[in-house]
This record gives structure tokens, sequence and C-alpha cells, in this order.
């Protein structure tokens, strides 16, 4: 594996010094639990802003970022250190294209990785898109089938995009958890159900989805102001670490902005419209994951071929051979030497072996 | 008799050969036999088959014809007359029954005929008639003496008359008649009356008192075929008594010898019974009962298929035990000989065991004739796919009375043959339209050598090309060596050595879309290789194979490019290959040994012209690790088929066929190493009806289940059918997914009705996936 000149972390000095302190606090957490390095994988469709998460979050521009078309077919690894701790973030291209999941481009990020070990991955989309759909679906699938369902333990969804600004007659918060809910929705039937189940169940999730936003705005458009808030008390709940609390995955979800137009806060810190810097709660929220006790993916052969079904059983196959011989071939052959034993044979046949004589 | 067998015409150089007609009378009959033809017509044992009837009939006379004789002298045999003397020579008393003279009465037909000359209404005997004139006989009459009435013209007298009503004869024939009506033995006394008509005519009346011997109760039937004839010593009218005595009790005790050496009949107990009971019933044996008898034990021969069996003649009458003495047509040689083309003797090139080993031993020496073991003879010669022309053909032996000699007359086929046969393919040209260029000649060259060192063994070429001007884009060859009788042509086992060589381009149904999915680029895969197995028979159905196949694959794509992995159009119009790998090694090209093994089970049957039966086939492909990548595997088939008659029917030609229902399933399943050209596919008229071939999903390890309900309409059959097809989720254990990738269900269930037109199968097929319907037309059987 050729890995990259491991270069000083110099990046982290752009940061705002409130961001830098609470970096080295969380790096300094990280060490504490004999983590030294950190190998973090960013994925997503294309054009939904990987490359700015990294650049922003190396805090250099690492990446090309290119606005309007797909960054190369080539996924990068960036690698930083410092204080003896390595980060190492690996951006790849997008998945998507002409409304398919590039199969080629999944080829080439899975060959890329190979021999390598995931701790965290970064699954990002756009905040501002508004509903889900078979796309996101698919991606998330080939994210599945690629590396397995137990990625989705030690993955983090990142919505950029962060400071957009809600549709009418929804609150910040509000618009929020309900993009971060559908997309959870998404995330958790693609690393739950097996393939034929999935494209079911999720368009169901889908449909559902869309009727209930129907149907709520419905309710809530007429008397705007105080149903909306009715709906961030009742919403706080869910919203509060924007993870999901239902069943056994977890998967968090942050929030990025990665616009140099980005609001910032008294200590010269990039925030979102809800108060949060949003950097060094990224960092925080990936230890978190890191910490939560999951394995870390290694990438190997067998994970991105999937276990070669060729090989499978394989050492079986001269007891399959003697099964076959001795408890179908002999009993067909049994049974062919009944019906020959059996055979209607002609009466004048029979006569002339002389055991007929007369009775027939 | 004769049987005809002609192959079907195989190529334009094997001319059928046979005149129907020529063959049709096979033998010069015997002597006594050129001038009768037959007169009982429901003893004829082939009404079934009318080609045949007639050389039947003719035989079974002749073989009568051969063996006359008398009632058995010793035991009584009243009324005998001089008939004793056995053989050709006529005279005998049972050919009495078949010997008419229609010849005789034809000829004289055409000439005026003479009024008697009398007062009408007069009786006038036989010594008065004139011996010049030519009598039309009007009517006759049987009067039955004894009893005192005349007898109706349904009574198996007639039989024996020749004189037709209607008929001109002269004085001397009638005499003649008289003659042989009085010397036949049925009769103790007959005479002939005339009776003058008003229209110039003769009225004939023939008196007569029928023999009877004194009551039986016992039957026996002896095969008298081969003993030769007891000699008659002609009895000495100057005899003393006391010579009379003593004649008479040699005669029985030679009868005695005579019985005691003759071997048991076929006859069956049943038939035995039956012929008991008629003479319990009857009391006293006559001459009508006896004619009864022989009725009834030829019809049963001939039923049976024993053609040249006879009844020759009752003995032992006047005891308590009547004794019928059949000639049952003991085979006394067999004879192959070859023909060449103008129907001369020639020697054969094929070696005699080979054609002696398809005879049933009920054609070797010794045996009695039966037209079926005939008829299997000729079946069997007939799959040896040697001969054009075969004969079986039984003769009566000239130097043994009584015994058949079965020729075999065989026309051998061309050892070497050469064929070609041509076509013109149109290819649409680029605009669609087909230009000059476009029109392709295209053909097939067969060169064949066959029955080589005249043991069947046989070499056959042939290369089809779609286009002679550049065979190299499509060429296919296949190079065959049989060897049959491995173990020896004497060995009844019956194994057959086959090498091949061959190539062969097919389009991989495992590249197909599901519904929906936009065309997808096909991929062919081409093989070539050698192939050597070893086959035996164990029936005609069943059979085992084993062998080793060593072949080379090549996946191409439409413009014959090797195409590493399958592809997939894009919705750009773009073309992406990024499918499953077409093969194991990745690259396009595979090469593999492995062995494989075949046992199929057949006893299926057909019941008036439905298959009724069962039929089991197990396949398997051991990979041995020779090859690309070293492939271990072992993909195993397994196929069960049941068609269950549903109802019992008489079986019989022209009968209707019973309703059916048929039951399938198949099971196919691969461990190790499974390209893509190997993997099962699901869906076509073979495996799901209803749906595309490959149309849903290629896998690892699949199931078919199906059932079809045939019911007999008419002459053909109607039928509805349920199938259902699953990769039993398989479809992912083969590389690339395939199934997955194309979008296939992996599954699909199917339900129809359709009607069987010919060949032809007209169905209605709904595709349960997505709930629509198609009709489909498709050649041959689904099972």
């Amino acid at each position: 594996m050729a890995s990259p000149l491991i270069r000083e972390w110099a990046g982290i000095q752009q940061f705002p010094e409130a961001t830098q302190t609470k970096l080295v606090n969380i790096l300094g957490k990280l060490k504490q639990e004999n983590v030294s390095s950190l190998t973090i994988l960013v994925m997503g469709k294309g054009g939904v802003g990987k490359s700015s998460t990294v650049n922003s979050l190396i805090g250099e521009r690492v990446v090309a970022v290119s606005s309007f078309q797909s960054e190369g077919p080539r996924p990068v690894m960036v690698s930083r250190s410092r204080a003896g701790f390595t980060l190492n973030v690996i951006d790849t291209p997008g998945l998507i294209e002409g409304g398919y999941v590039n199969d080629q481009a999944l080829d080439i990020i899975k060959r890329f990785l190979l021999n390598k070990t995931i701790d965290v991955l970064l699954y990002v989309d756009r905040m501002d898109a508004y509903r889900v759909d078979n796309l996101d679906m698919q991606v998330i699938k080939a994210i599945t089938d690629s590396f397995g369902k137990a990625i989705w333990r030690r993955s983090l969804v990142v919505l950029t995009h962060g400071q957009v600004s809600p549709p009418d007659g929804l609150s910040y918060d509000d618009f929020l958890s309900r993009r971060s809910d559908t997309l959870l929705k998404v995330v958790r039937s693609g690393a739950r159900f097996k393939k034929h189940e999935l494209k079911k169940k999720l368009l169901k999730l889908i449909e559902e989805d869309e009727k209930r936003c129907i149907e709520e705005n419905r309710v809530v458009e007429p008397t705007e102001e105080s149903g909306s808030e009715d709906d961030i008390s009742n919403s706080e709940g869910d919203h509060v670490d924007l993870s999901c609390s239902e069943e056994d995955s977890e998967i968090p979800v942050a929030l990025a902005e990665n616009s140099g137009r980005c609001q910032t806060n008294e200590d010269d810190e990039k925030v979102l419209p809800n108060g949060t810097a949003w950097i060094p709660h990224l960092v925080e929220m990936i230890t978190e994951v890191v910490l939560n006790g999951s394995k870390s993916i290694l990438v190997d052969k067998n994970l991105i071929e999937g276990p070669n079904p060729n090989e499978k059983n394989k050492f079986l196959i001269p007891l399959i051979l003697a099964v076959q011989y001795f408890f179908v071939m002999k009993p067909i052959q049994q049974s062919i030497r009944g019906d020959i034993s059996k055979e209607d044979k002609p009466l004048w046949e029979l006569r002339d072996m002389g055991s007929g004589a007369r009775r027939f | 008799m004769a049987l005809f067998y002609s192959p079907p015409v195989l190529t334009p150089t094997n001319h059928p050969s046979i005149h129907p007609a020529k063959n049709r009378r096979p033998l010069p009959p015997v002597q006594s036999l050129s001038s009768s033809n037959n007169s009982i017509p429901d003893t004829s044992p082939s009404s079934k088959t009318p080609p045949l009837a007639k050389t039947l009939a003719l035989s079974a006379a002749a073989a009568c014809a051969i063996v006359h004789s008398s009632f058995g002298g010793g035991g009584g045999g009243l009324g005998i007359g001089g008939g004793g003397n056995g053989g050709g020579g006529g005279g005998g008393f049972w050919s009495r029954f078949f010997h008419t003279q229609p010849a005789m009465a034809k000829e004289e037909e055409t000439n005026e005929w003479d009024p008697h000359g009398l007062p009408a209404n007069i009786v006038v005997q036989l010594s008065k008639l004139s011996g010049f004139k030519k009598y039309k006989i009007s009517d006759i009459v049987f009067f039955d003496q004894w009893r005192r009435t005349n007898i109706g013209t349904d009574d198996s007298f007639f039989e024996m008359v020749s004189l037709r009503p209607g008929g001109i004869y002269t004085k001397a024939h009638l005499l003649k008649e008289l003659e042989t009506l009085a010397s036949c033995g049925m009769f103790e006394k007959v005479d002939l009356q005339g009776k003058t008509k008003p229209d110039g005519t003769v009225g004939v009346t023939i008196g007569f008192t029928e023999s009877t011997w004194q009551s039986a109760d016992s039957f026996r039937c002896i095969n008298v075929g081969l003993i030769p004839q007891s000699k008659v010593i002609e009895m000495d009218p100057d005899m003393t008594d006391k010579e009379k005595m003593e004649y008479f009790r040699s005669q029985e005790k030679d009868y005695r010898r005579r019985i005691d050496k003759a071997r048991p009949c076929l006859l069956p107990m049943i038939v035995h019974r039956e012929i008991l009971q008629m003479l319990s019933d009857n009391g006293k044996v006559s001459a009508r009962l006896l004619q009864k008898i022989r009725d009834r034990v030829q019809k049963w021969y001939h039923d049976e298929g024993y053609a040249c069996a006879n009844v020759v003649n009752f003995g032992n009458l006047n005891t308590k035990e009547v004794v019928c003495e059949v000639v049952e047509g003991d085979i006394t040689e067999l004879v192959v000989q070859f023909q060449d083309k103008l129907g001369n003797v020639c020697e054969g090139n094929t070696q005699l065991p080979v054609v002696r080993r398809e005879l049933p031993n009920q054609l070797r020496q010794g045996s009695i004739f039966n037209i079926e073991a005939g008829k299997s003879a000729l079946r069997n010669i007939n799959s040896l796919a040697l001969f054009s022309n075969i004969e079986v053909n039984p003769r009566p032996d000239e130097k043994n009375e009584g015994g058949i000699i079965v020729e075999i007359k065989l026309k051998e086929l061309e050892q070497k043959n050469a064929e070609v046969s041509t076509e013109w393919s149109i290819v649409p040209g680029c605009n669609g339209r087909p230009t000059l260029a476009s029109i392709q000649p295209g053909g097939t060259v067969t060169i064949e050598h066959r029955n080589l060192k005249g043991l069947n063994r046989s070499l056959v070429g042939s290369i089809t090309t779609s286009n002679f001007i550049d065979p190299q884009d499509d060429l296919a060859f296949k190079f065959e060596y049989a060897h049959p009788y491995l173990d020896g042509v004497y060995d009844p086992r019956n194994r057959t050595f086959r090498a091949s060589c061959f190539n062969s381009r097919k389009l991989s149904p495992v590249f197909t879309g599901g519904p929906g999915v936009d065309e997808v680029p096909p991929i062919w895969v081409d093989r070539a290789g050698v192939k050597a197995n070893i086959s035996e028979n164990f029936t005609r159905q069943s059979k085992f194979t084993y062998g080793l196949v060593m072949e080379k694959i090549t996946t191409r794509d439409e413009s014959s490019h090797i195409a590493q992995n399958g592809q997939r159009q894009l919705p750009s119009g773009g073309i992406i290959a990024d499918g499953p790998p077409t093969t194991l090694s990745g690259t396009g090209i595979d090469h593999m040994v492995f062995a494989q093994a075949n046992i199929t089970r057949d006893n299926t049957k057909f019941v008036n012209g439905t298959m009724v039966g069962q039929r089991n086939v197990f396949q398997l492909d051991q990979g041995l690790g020779i090859g690309s990548k070293f492939p271990i595997f072992n993909r195993h088939q397994l196929t069960l088929t049941r068609f269950i008659q549903l109802k019992e029917v008489e079986e019989g030609a022209g009968k209707p066929p019973p309703p059916v229902l048929v039951l399938h399933g198949h099971y196919g399943g691969c461990v190790g190493d499974l390209p893509s050209y190997d993997a099962f596919t699901l869906g076509g008229p073979y495996s799901v009806r209803g749906y595309n071939m490959g149309e849903l999903g290629a896998c690892r390890n699949l199931v078919e289940l199906a059932a079809e309900l045939r019911i007999p309409v008419k002459n053909t059959h109607v039928y509805a059918f349920a199938e259902h097809g699953n990769d039993l989720g398989s479809s992912k254990d083969v590389k690339g997914n395939p199934t997955e990738f194309y979008r296939r269900m992996g599954h699909g269930t199917s339900y129809g009705a359709g009607v069987k037109l010919g060949l032809v199968r007209a169905e209605y097929a709904v595709d349960h996936n997505s709930g629509t319907g198609a009709v489909f037309l498709r050649f041959g059987e689904r099972f």
C-alpha cells in the first residue's frame, strides 16, 4: 500500500482559537483511549459537498473542489499528524452517474481501500434536499453491499449546507429533524434489510413520508406560528443529539456548512443557524462514534468481493460425490433393474423361455 | 409372408429400394398350394395389419399344405377313405377345407351354359346328367339325412364345397366334387342330386350323413411338426379278420408312439378347458365339432402371432381322447443373407454377429416362429441403421416337414457417404435492407464412413456454416467416432464408446435482462473441445453415460470480440462492460477438463399414443481441477418426471388415450467454481413457461416444479399447466450476481392452458410476476 507522506497537521492552526482548543481536547481524549490514528471515509452522492467537508475538516485546501462536475474518478487520502496522532481522511468521488450507482467508481473505491481500516464513515448528503428517493437508497445499498452492514455502526450522517433557510412554515430545527429522520430511515433500512425487501420497504417508507408531509403541511399552514412551535417542542426530544432513538442502529447526524459565507460566533468559529460551532461538534461526534464500542472495518479482499461463492463448501465435494454415487446413481440403477424385471414381456417371449408353457 | 421395413430415407443417395408388390408374395408356394386360396377369413391373425394379411394367410395355407395327413389311423379312424397319404401330394383330409376352384369357375363363367333340357322340377340323379352339357347351378342345398333337415348356408360344411350357386359346371366337375366330399372324412355317406328348374338351370342337393365318433371327455393337443409322417401300410382287401385286427392294433401302437414322441403344444390351459367344454356339450364327436375345435385352436395360434401354426389332423377318434395334431411352425434354420442393389445374394460387409445379436431368441433354431419375434427382429435390425432394406421371411423347409426356415435378407447401405446441403440466408444489410452481398450461401457438408470393419463402427463429420464465402465467421463442426460393442460383439452387454470433437456457439441466457430492462447486449458462448464417453444401454430408453470433456470456452460480445464481463446499456445509449465476469479466469477464455456422467431411467411407454410412465435423469459434471484457475466443481441436476395415467383405458389402435397428469421436478446445484456460462438459468419454454429464456435469473441452485394435466380431445389433447421456478436465494452465489445485475426476480410462477396441434403446441401462459399473459407457439414437448 502506497501511503502518502504523512504531513504535520498545519491546517489546525487555521482554525479559531476556541476550535483549536476543543479539537486538542478531543484528540487528547482519543489518546487516552489509546487511539492514535483515525481513518475517516467520506462517501455520498456527487455534488453534495464531500470534498469541501474534507477541506473544512483538515483546515486546508487539500482536495480540489469542483462545483459543477465530479472531481475525478479517483479517491484521495489525506493524512495529517499532530502530536503523535494521525488523521486520515479519504475523499471519494460521487457514486452516482446517470441516475444509477456507478459500479465502476465503487469498484475503484473498494480497490483503493483494500487493506485499509476504516474507523468512521461519513455519509454526506445535502441538508437542503427535501426528500429522499430511489437514488439515495441505491447509494446506501451499494455501500452496504460493499462494506457490509457493520459499517453503519461506525458511521455518521453529515448534512452539508447546514445554513439553509428552511421552507415556509418550518423552523430550522424542525426542518433539520425531518430531514435527518427521513434520511436516517433510508439509511437504517439500507443497512438492515436484504436487497429484495429493501426496495419495497423503502418505497413504502418514502411514500408514507411524503403523505405525512402533505398532511402535516395542510394542518400546519393555517395556524402558522403556534403550530410550528408545537412541532418544535414535540420533536425536541428527538432531535437533541440528532441521533435516532429507534432500535439498534444509532446513526448520529452532524451538520456542516462549508460555505465561506458561514456565520461565525464571537470566537470566530463557524456556526450553524442553531448556534452550534460545527467543526468541533463534528469531530466530537466522530470521536463518539469511534469510541462507541463497535469494531472498525478492515477492508480486505473478502469484504470487497464478498465471500467467494466459488470457494464455499468446496471441501465438501468429495463427500457430495460419494453421496451422489451411493444415494442417487445407485438407486436409479436399481430402479432400472427393477424396470427390466418388471417389464411386460409379450407372452410369446415368455412362452419360449419354457416358464410359461401352457399357462398363457 | 414377409415383413418389410424401409428405414426413413436419410440421404438422397439412399433410395428406397423396396417394391412391396414384388415381395408380398415371397415364396413359390408348395405345389398343392398353387391354386388354392384361403377360405378361412376369420382365422387370419392379421386382420389388424392389412398389408400383411394376404401374405400371412398364404403362409398359413402353405404350412397346412405341407403336412397333409388324414385322420390318423389306429384308434378307429373311420371314414378315412383313401386320404391316408401325407405330404404335399394332395388328397389330404383338411386341405379340402381350403380347397376351392375359383379359377376354374371363373374361366367358364364367360361361356354360355346349356339348359338342362329336361322337364322342370324333377329330381335327377347325378349319373343321369349329360356328360356333354354345361350346367348352370342355381342353388346348392345341404340336406342332412340323419336329421332330415336342410342346413343353413352359414354352416361350416358350405366351406367345403367348391361349387358356387350361379356357377357353370360339367358332369365331370360334379362327380369330382362328390368324390372329394366323400373322401374328406367328414361324411359317412354323401350323394349329389340335381333338381331341374324351369329356367333351365339345375339346383343341387347334397344329401349327407355326418361322420360321428364316440363321445370323448379329454382333449390333447400335440405338436407334430418335424415328426416324420408314419408310413401307412396299404390295407390289403383280402386280409382275414385276424390280420385286420393285427393291422389295426399295430396302427394303434404306432399312433401311441407318435403321440408320445410329439412335443406338448403351446396351447394354454384356458383354451384347453374351452375345448373340453365344447366336447362335453356336444356329446358325440361330430365332424362339425372337430371343425369348430380346429377353428378355435387355429384362432388362438394366429391371434398370438404363431402365423405358421396349423391344425393338421385329428387322431385317436373313437376313443375317450381327442388328439389334435398341430404343426406349430418350428424353426429349423435361421439364414441371414445379404443382397446387392439388384437383389442378388452377395457377401455382406457387416459381420454376422452384429446382426445375430439383434435377433430375439425366439427366432433361433428350435423355437416356434412367431410373427412378433419377426417384427422385433425387424425393429432391432433397423435400429442399427446399416441397411436400406430388411426382410424377415419365414419359408417352409423342404427337407423337414413342418419346419420353417427364417430368412433374413438385408440390403446394406453404402459404407461411405458424403452429402452437401445448401441454403441461402438473407442477412439485413447496414440499412436494414438486404443487398447483394448480404445474401449468403450457407450449408452443411457431411461425410460419413459407417460400418467400419463390419462392426458398425462409424466416423461422421459435419461442417456447417452460414456463409461459405467467409466460413471463418461462423463455422460449426463436429467429428464423431462411434465404437459399439466395446465388450466384444458376443458380449450381451451393450456399451458404446464415442469420441467427438466439436464446437458450438450459443447465446448465453445468463446475460438477459429482466422485465422492463432495456435490451441487454448479448454474450455468445463459444465452446470447442473434445469429448470421449462410454454409454451403456440398459433398456431401449434407460442408459448410463460417462466420460471426459475437454473444452475451451470463449465468451464474445455482439461484435465477436472477446468479452470478459457482462455488458449493459447506459441510459445515454452507451454500452458499458462492468457486469458479472463471463468466465472463471476473467479473461474471456477458459480451458476446462471435467468428467461427466448421466444416468437416465426411462420406463415410459405409449398407451394409445399418450406417454405414461416415469423418467428420472441425473446428470453430473465433476471438475477435476484441470484448466484455467484449476476449476473444481460438482454440478449436478436431477430431473424427475412422472406421467400418471388417470384412467384405465382399453389399449388398441384407434382407442382414445387416457387423461394424464404430468408431474415434473428439477433440481440443479453446483458446489465449487461456477463460471457464468455454467450457471443454471430460470425461465424459458423448458424451464418456466411464459417467460423468456433466462428472464427469471441465473443461479447456483434451482428448483423447478411443474404440473400439467392432459385431457384427450378427439385426435389430440388439451392441457392446463402451472409451473414454478426458484433460485433458492442462490443468485448471489454466482459471481457478479447476474440475476441482480440485470434486475431479474430470481423466481417466478406461471400458469396457462394450451392445445397440441400435431407437433406444435399453442398455449396461453400467464406470467405471474407481472400478471400478464401471452400466446406462445412451441415445437415439441415440454417434458
